[in-house]
């Protein structure tokens, strides 16, 4: 006869105000194999705890139920307690007649007989737990971090100065991400590129860092503590083993104008190439589709075209033959740091979505967006710092920036704000003001968005010092009228329209994350949301992972996101993969499904709807090696605990621990006594 | 037939089977027959009255069967769906087994003595057949046959109960499953009931109570039924095998109609095909669910 | 359809609900912490995805006394083992449907998504069943073939 212990949470008044909390323990005092049943004012504390040890102890229990608050809150805290008094802490566990009852009910009579059935419920479930052992996996103290923006590397660079290995993987000839894009960062103004490129050096130089650049994950395997990754290194066309990095190559290219990825299609760049000079590593690659060796060999010319790049190349680095490669990468943990994109607005829109023609990006000149202003701002760009048209190179000496286009707006564009246009349009106005003395910056806003340490200091110094012009309100469309470009717009403080010439303008567009997330996540079994952010899993609690245990997530990818948080997260994410190296072996809890193989008919639904692929296929054999069935079989170190192998089997021949059919049986048995 | 007979004198002949599995005349109509000797192969027929679904003879349960060695069947369309069946639940290879196809016009719903095939006697799952010659063979036998026109008159049935209550419908099944006493011939004749122990007659938990009373008849029937969907591939054997003529060919066609419209699926000899339930796309129907 | 006077004496039916613990369980406790007031007619018996929710419950259910079942789970993409409601999803369209055809009121078996933030939405399935299955009544049919007492 089985001898569980009820114990009946008050909850100072939260449960005892509506459920008559002795009166459960009473009744549950008659139930069939109940051998303690008490009441406390609150179990989760220290003495209320010590009742529970106490119990198990003196009334030989063999099984406890806690009718207190929701298993989420205090499920882990019971069974502590009882593990601690000998008790399988799998014997343990929870009624809820707090969230699910003494919350939301007046009625104080019929809350008491919920809270009655709950409790009566769970105690026949409790009857059919078995002690279930923790699970314990190996884990592989290397990391696999994918994106090599500031993200990326933060993350890299701090796991792998606490020891574990890494392996960093981007899919751009260099790292650096957009920050290595941007002129200045707010609120500081640092250059970018200066507080960047140490540390992309640090990453490049780092004992323990793997470098994959110009590489993606082709696919993942596995499960926390052991990924299997394959990566695929695409083809430079350059022997990285032998290039030097000298430039010559690019030098003799004969290709010069084809528009420049790095610098927004702003300025232009050579066949082969590097990205931009502080580029890490600094090998240059060749853009197949623009190259004259490449384009010739496509369509079947037999003798080789140009190759003016091999010819320059002292070391003999060029090799057109080169093709992918790839690399298999065993990991414990895997950290997604992809960025994110800008909305292009008229070319590949997100989900069907066609708005903002109005404001001429790609028809009308000099409407250029907010990477492309960091492009003209930035020194090292394609007007060497100097703010110029990219029309006719003429200064502009008035400047409207739009913010909010696409973000905030879920008739046209996107429902959520994208967080940093209102930071870095105060910045641009800055930086246009410090470069062009005389230069008048508007700005058209629907809010000022400057939350963080220094950032509304800095959005008012916009104001204040650089003279910035702030319009509360949007604008209705714009247009090219001889050498302006008209902005019609609106005043909503002074309740007028206005139309204002502009030089130039800047559309401050939503983000995005990085085009490929969604295939990228779906090898990752993550989850993302309909914007294809990667979801976290939880959003107040565990900001940094996702559902799927061993992948972290850092940055922008997850959600709109500023440099120092992206940094923070970077951080927060390697601290728990270094948590997770930590251990000699990973503990995961044991709700796992098996298999009874001498049930087992050997149909494998359950390996067609397992989402882990944790079921294998086992051979029964005789003594003497005669093949007598295959069957299936769970890994439990893959099998996350869904059971929709047992939902799908037909005879139930595998059972999930914890949730067995058993336990449920019981559990809606009990609602009818 | 002498085609199959002369095939199947061979195949044994040479060795390359253990057994025939075909149908013979027997005192009482046609009869599943084994044939492990080829001077036997002489007895093997086909006609309409052939509706026995000789697949479920390939369950690896059956050790009887199994025992006589590498199996050859002989499949109708319907029949061929069933081994696609088994191979897609992995209960066979296709190596295990040798297939010998016959080019079906249709089967009696009743069958007698004497072949008697005519448009009021063909069966109604024989209606709009797409396996007349079917896909899945290593042999195929017989001639293109004259089919004459099957309706499928459960549809009609069907549809009908659909129409009224759910009262209405609660009645008329309580009326049929009351006649059941869980003999379990529909299961013990259907080729894709092939579990070692079956859910009803799993005792911990008793899901399914085993005694002929409603409320387990009720549940094993249910049970039966959404197991079978998207499996069952209509050959009507539990229909046929059922001494209490409970009318199961509707609800196993009831759940054929609700996974076409709603899945696009349909029975098929194809084994690559993959079975609905335990597949899903993310655009299923979801109108009930709030 | 009781009338004012008969309404004292209201049947209150016995719902059981099957959910997923990651987002209906976790949205019926947001529902709790928000205070949100609701019918007490559910038990929720608790799973670790609507992926092991099996019809074989939902019979069990009505065998064992109850007036109606609710099962819900999380949002479509967002299932926590990624596709255990596509699952559930798919052998749920065919079970309702099989149910009807066999003459059991469908109305009595509500499918939802409610998600771990949807604590309202979950206060207004619960309010929705029970008011959907009152009007019902009791299930007596089944209740009778199940050999229970009315």
């Amino acid at each position: 006869m089985a001898r569980i212990g009820v114990f009946v949470c008050h909850c100072g008044e939260n449960i005892g105000r509506t459920v008559d909390c002795a009166r459960v323990a009473e009744a549950l005092r008659e139930h069939p194999g109940v051998a303690h049943s008490v009441d406390y004012k609150y179990m989760c504390s220290d003495p209320g705890q010590a009742l529970i040890k106490q119990a198990i102890v003196e009334k030989r229990l063999d099984g406890v139920v806690v009718a207190a608050c929701s298993p989420h809150m205090h499920e882990k805290t019971f069974r502590r307690a009882c593990a601690g008094a000998g008790l399988n802490p799998f014997l343990c566990e929870m009624a809820n007649v707090r969230e699910h009852c003494s919350w939301i009910h007046e009625d104080r009579a019929r809350a008491t007989d919920k809270a009655i059935d709950l409790a009566r419920t769970i105690v026949e479930k409790v009857k059919h737990n078995r002690p279930l052992q923790t699970i314990r996996i190996p884990v592989t103290r290397r990391a696999l971090v994918i994106g090599g923006g500031i993200a990326g590397i933060q993350a890299a660079l701090d796991i792998a100065d606490g020891g574990a290995e890494v392996v960093l993987v981007e899919k751009e000839p260099s790292i650096g991400g957009h920050m290595s894009q941007l002129s200045e960062t707010f609120p500081t103004l640092d250059c970018s590129q200066c507080i960047l490129t140490p540390r992309m050096v640090e990453v490049y130089q780092h004992p323990r860092i793997k470098l994959l650049a110009f590489s993606e994950v082709d696919e993942v395997s596995g499960y926390i503590g052991n990924f299997t990754v394959k990566i695929r290194q695409k083809a430079r066309a350059v022997d990285t083993s032998k290039c030097n990095g000298c430039g010559a190559c690019t030098t003799a290219c004969i290709q010069r104008k084809i528009p420049s990825e790095f610098d927004e299609r702003l300025g232009m760049r050579s066949a082969i190439y590097v990205p931009f000079p502080q580029a890490v590593p600094n090998t240059p690659v060749i853009d197949r589709a623009n190259c004259a060796y490449f384009k010739a060999k496509a369509k079947g010319a037999t003798k080789a075209a140009c190759g003016k790049c091999a010819q320059a190349c002292s070391r003999e680095a060029i090799d057109f033959d080169q093709q992918d490669s790839f690399l298999t990468e065993r990991v414990g943990a895997i950290v997604v740091a992809t960025g994110f994109q800008l909305y292009q607005i008229g070319a590949d829109q997100p989900q069907g979505l066609t708005g903002y023609g109005e404001y001429g990006y790609g028809t009308v000149p000099d409407v250029i967006d907010g990477l492309q202003f960091e492009r003209l701002a930035s020194a090292s760009g394609p007007t060497g710092g100097k703010i110029l048209r990219p029309s006719d190179g003429k200064e502009p000496k008035r400047i409207v920036f739009l913010q909010c286009v696409g973000s905030r707006d879920p008739a046209k564009g996107m429902a959520y704000c994208s967080k940093i246009c209102c930071m870095y349009v105060a910045k641009h106005t800055m930086l246009y003001r410090h470069k062009v003395h005389d230069g008048q910056a508007t700005v058209f806003y629907m809010d000022i968005r400057a939350a963080g340490k220094g950032y509304d200091e800095f959005t008012r110094r916009a104001i204040e010092e650089d003279g910035a012009r702030y319009v509360r309100g949007r604008v209705a469309r714009l247009y090219r009228d001889g050498d302006v470009i008209k902005v019609h717009g609106f005043d909503t403080l002074s309740g007028e329209p206005l139309v204002l010439d502009a030089d130039m303008v800047v559309l401050a567009t939503a983000m995005r994350p990085q085009p490929g997330i969604e295939a990228l996540a779906q090898k990752l079994s993550v989850s993302y949301d309909q914007h294809g952010f990667i979801n976290e899993a939880h959003p107040k609690l565990r900001p940094v992972e996702t559902n799927t245990a061993g992948v972290f997530v850092a940055g922008a990818c997850q959600a709109p996101r500023d440099i120092p948080d992206s940094v923070a997260m970077a951080s927060a994410a390697a601290a728990k993969i270094l948590g997770l190296f930590s251990q000699a072996e990973l503990e995961r809890e044991p709700i796992v499904a098996r298999v009874d193989a001498s049930l087992c008919a050997g149909c494998f639904h359950c390996e067609r709807v397992c989402p882990y692929g944790a079921v294998e296929r086992k051979e029964i054999r005789d003594r003497k090696g005669t093949l007598l069935k295959v069957v299936a079989e769970v890994n439990p170190g893959v099998c996350q605990g869904c059971g929709t192998c047992q939902a799908t089997c037909p005879s139930k021949s595998v059972e999930l621990d914890g949730f067995t059919d058993q336990q449920i049986w019981a559990e809606i048995n009990a609602l009818a006594l | 037939m002498k085609e199959l007979q002369v095939l199947a004198r061979k195949l044994l002949a040479e060795g390359s089977v253990g057994v025939v599995i075909g149908y013979e005349e027997g005192p009482h109509g046609v009869r599943p027959a084994f044939i492990t000797r080829s001077e036997d192969a002489g007895r093997l027929v086909f006609d309409p009255r052939c509706v026995h679904n000789l697949a479920t003879y390939l369950s690896p349960r059956r050790s009887v069967v199994k025992g006589l060695g590498k199996p050859a069947v002989v499949v109708k369309g319907c029949d061929a769906r069933a081994v696609a069946g088994l191979l897609r639940e992995s209960q066979l290879t296709r190596d295990d087994v040798v297939l010998i196809a016959v080019r079906c016009g249709g089967v009696m719903q009743h069958p007698a003595q004497h072949v008697d095939l005519r448009a009021e006697t063909v069966a109604d799952r024989c209606a709009g057949c797409d396996v007349r010659e079917p896909h899945l063979f290593d042999f195929m036998v017989g001639e293109a046959p004259t089919a004459p026109p099957a309706t499928d008159r459960r549809e009609a049935r069907i549809r009908e109960l659909e129409a009224g209550s759910p009262a209405d419908r609660w009645a008329f099944w309580q009326q049929e499953l009351a006649r059941c006493v869980r003999c379990h011939a529909c299961r013990q004749a259907c080729p894709m009931c092939f579990c070692e122990r079956c859910v009803a007659d799993k005792t911990q938990p008793g899901w399914i109570e085993s005694s002929p009373h409603p409320r387990g008849n009720l549940a094993f029937h249910l049970t039966r039924a959404i197991h079978q969907a998207g499996r069952c591939v209509d050959c009507g054997e539990c229909e046929r095998a059922c001494p209490a003529g409970i009318p199961l060919g509707l609800l196993n066609r009831k759940l054929a109609l609700v996974v076409a419209e709603r899945f696009g699926h349909h029975a098929s000899d194809d084994p690559s095909v993959p079975a609905p339930i335990g597949s899903y796309a993310s655009n299923d129907g979801q109108e009930f669910i709030l | 359809m009781a009338t004012a006077a008969e309404s004292l004496t209201t049947f209150e039916p016995r719902i059981t609900a099957f959910v997923c613990n990651w987002c209906t369980y976790t949205g019926a406790d947001l529902a709790g912490t928000s205070r949100l007031q609701m019918a007490p007619n559910v038990r929720i018996v608790r799973l670790p995805c609507t992926g092991r929710i099996d019809p074989l419950f939902v019979i069990k259910a009505f065998e064992r006394g109850a007036d109606g079942v609710i099962v819900s789970g999380c949002h479509p993409a967002d299932c926590h083992y990624t596709a255990g409601n596509y699952h559930a999803r798919r052998r749920f369209a065919v079970f309702r449907e099989l149910l009807d055809f066999m003459g059991i009121d469908t109305r009595r078996v509500t499918f939802s998504w409610v998600s771990a933030s949807e604590g309202g939405k979950w206060r207004d399935v619960v309010n929705e069943t029970v008011a959907r299955v009152q009007e019902l009544g009791p299930f007596e049919a089944y209740h009778q073939l199940a050999g229970r007492q009315a």
